[in-house]
């Protein structure tokens, strides 16, 4: 039987539950989210004790299901105030699905000032001192867990940035190599963490594969046919695994539609190249790293890459959207100082993109010049620091707008709007406005019909459609969430016929359900439908579902085109 | 007529630069898309995105003087 241990800081006891009924048909973003709304207050302050932190494994977690170990987290953001799932690969989601967790909840706070850290085997949890571990970055506390409980355990753990509340902070867990960069860095669940005194959780399985499944024949035939869809797809099958995400840099640069000098007026940066996913393969190999490399074990489209730094470190990965945010989004055009940037922020505990999208709010204020690479580094480090400068960057985008009087915030309900221009990528647009987890392109990545075309084309100039596209994406995503499936299936699914249809066999032989697509498309609507009611809760109205008001002023070029999509549209979105 | 043209994501391989260097080409006038990646020998089905001026268009386009052209097989990410 499935269950639920509670990690209660207040008392420092461990609590081992049946999974609640309500919760064993959701797993990953279904369940967060769906626990948020049921145990969290909306109006609760994010820092505060009754804010809660669940980790949940997706609903094919731990089986052999190709590309399915991705982790879901959740609580109520302190950098949004809204509900948040943020997602991340790495090798725990598997190893706590195959310990029969459907959930770790995170609750109370603790009585005196410390850190602490849980361990959990299939001989049960405990909860440790930690305080040994405070103050380190993640990749040292990581090689010192390694150490102690063995090379292949998980660890999720929170960096300085977490410790110190910052809303930037994001939580992080290993890879199979033992990097901690496999983030949950969105929304500043760090700073959840931190606030509630826990600095890791020490993950120790065995089995990474071994979940129960209820028909194991049907179970492999259609987990086999899956692999094929995605290694048949272009995408999946060739680019990610050769390029990686950054493989995006020239075409969103050739678009127009790549935000340059924190979202100014140009759509294009000349220097993208330098910093895109063919340079970046290229240097990896000749350096001795790898272009081709899988975030957690049976990941077929293996986008990660192994980026060998000068100083003799190794970032892995190097994501499109950090190599945006640190590059062109900084005119900055050098990929060793985006490795660095990126390597700090996984080090420190930092989310990257929202401090990318804050460091170019910075340079906007003059506070350091726009380009100035060993200013950026600095900058970072006094995150760390914790120095006043330093934490009012950790703080995130919009903080850093009003802290120094810049009103060009790229950010919707306080998180930052990465990599696409929603002036000239407007279904994203419509996704960073609408979707109940603030600026976020992966909520309904609308970039795939806009700019890939990947499930068909709608033209990202033009107003017609963007709702639509937007829309069916979003559910598409939520659904997709709550499987543990990685996202980039979606090139797949949206383009093959078979995909959705194989997606439910799966989940119909594990469980024994007898699912339908309808039924997956109704998950997907009704996990926005409680994240959007827990927003409502918080106080969140329409007025949040609008972009910055200089994406419908300034026009962008090379196309002339601002974000023109009326509010009585984007109040449509959720129509269903 | 003159047109800037960057191949990216190995279809550099068919134009022998490197990917993203910028090819400046004189071209008759009308000379579309199609006959673009002919001149260089670019297998058709490879040619999954082509963007003129950053829009996507068809092969059978009619290029302009000026145009900046780019080319590009299936690529994704997110
Ligand atoms: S495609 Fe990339 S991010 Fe997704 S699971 Fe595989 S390696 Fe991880």
């Amino acid at each position: 039987m499935p269950k639920f241990l509670r990690i209660d800081m207040t008392n420092q006891q461990l609590k081992w539950e049946e999974c609640p009924e309500k919760y064993l048909p959701l797993g990953g973003r279904a369940l967060t989210s769906q626990f948020v709304l049921d145990e969290v207050p909306a109006t609760c302050h994010p820092l505060g004790e009754f804010n809660k932190i669940v980790i949940a494994p997706g609903l094919l977690s731990g089986t052999n299901a190709p590309s399915s170990g991705r982790l879901s987290v959740g609580a109520k953001s302190p950098l949004t105030g809204g509900i948040k799932e943020s997602n991340a690969g790495g090798i725990c989601s598997q190893k706590i699905a195959n310990l029969d967790i459907k959930a770790i909840v995170v609750e109370g706070l603790p009585k005196e000032k410390g850190f602490w850290m849980v361990k959990i085997s299939p001989e049960g949890a405990e909860i440790l001192p930690a305080d040994d571990l405070a103050g380190k970055g993640t990749y040292e506390v990581t090689e010192i867990l390694l150490e102690r409980y063995g090379k292949k355990v998980g660890v999720i753990t929170i960096g300085p940035a977490g410790e110190m509340l910052l809303a930037g902070a994001g939580v992080t867990n290993n890879d199979s190599d033992g990097n901690s960069s496999r983030y949950a860095g969105r929304g500043g669940l760090g700073a959840v963490m931190g606030s509630k005194g826990l600095k890791a959780i020490v993950v120790d399985a065995p089995k990474t594969f071994d979940v129960p499944v209820k028909d194991k024949e049907r179970f492999s035939a259609a987990a086999k046919k899956f692999a094929k869809i995605l290694m048949d797809h272009p995408v999946c099958g060739e680019g990610l695994p050769a390029f990686g995400t950054n493989v995006l840099m020239n075409i969103i640069n050739e678009a127009g539609t790549l935000p340059v000098r924190n979202f100014s007026n140009n759509g294009r940066f000349d220097l993208a190249n330098n910093v895109g996913g063919e340079t970046l393969a290229e240097v990896a190999k000749a350096r001795g790293g790898k272009a081709t490399h899988a975030c957690h074990p049976g990941c077929v489209m293996r986008c990660s890459n192994v980026y060998p730094m000068p100083d003799g470190k190794v970032c892995s990965p190097i994501e499109y959207e950090t190599a945006w945010c640190f590059g062109p989004n900084l005119e900055i055009s050098d990929l060793d100082v985006v490795a660095k940037l990126n390597y700090l922020c996984n080090d420190i505990g930092l989310d990257t993109i929202e401090m990318g999208v804050a460091l170019g709010v910075l340079m906007d204020a003059g506070v350091i010049p726009f380009g100035d690479a060993a200013a950026a580094i600095k900058a970072l480090e006094e995150v760390g620091q914790g120095t006043p400068a330093g934490r009012i960057l950790g703080n995130g985008s919009v903080f850093v707008g009003k802290a120094y009087g810049v009103t060009r915030v790229p950010a919707v309900k306080g998180q930052g709007i990465p990599a696409y221009d929603p002036r000239s990528c407007k279904g994203n647009g419509v996704t960073y406005a609408t979707t109940p987890m603030g600026g976020d392109h992966t909520a309904g990545y609308a970039v795939t019909s806009n700019i890939l075309k990947v499930g068909g084309f709608v033209d990202p100039t033009k107003a017609e459609g963007q709702v639509d596209l937007s829309r069916n994406l979003q559910i598409a995503t939520a659904a997709v969430d709550a499987t543990g499936l990685c996202l980039f299936v979606a090139f797949a699914v949206l383009d093959n016929p078979e995909g959705l249809p194989t997606v439910v066999e799966m989940l119909n032989a594990q469980y024994g359900l007898s699912l339908t697509v309808d039924n997956v498309v109704e998950l997907g609507q009704s996990i926005l439908k409680v994240e959007r009611e827990f927003n409502a809760k918080a106080g969140f109205t329409k007025a949040d579902d609008r972009l910055p008001e200089f994406f419908y002023t300034n026009k962008l070029a090379p196309h002339g085109t601002t974000f023109d999509i009326s509010d009585e549209e984007l109040d449509t979105v959720f129509n269903f | 007529m003159s047109i800037e043209l960057r191949v990216y994501t190995g279809l550099e391989k068919y134009t022998g630069t490197r990917y993203g260097e910028l090819i400046k080409l004189e071209l008759a006038e009308g000379t579309t898309i199609r006959e673009l990646i002919e001149q260089y020998k670019i297998p058709e089905q490879e040619v999954f995105s082509s963007l003129v001026n950053g829009l996507h268009k068809s092969l059978d386009t009619v290029l302009q003087d000026g145009d900046r052209v780019a080319l590009f097989p299936p690529v994704g990410g997110g």
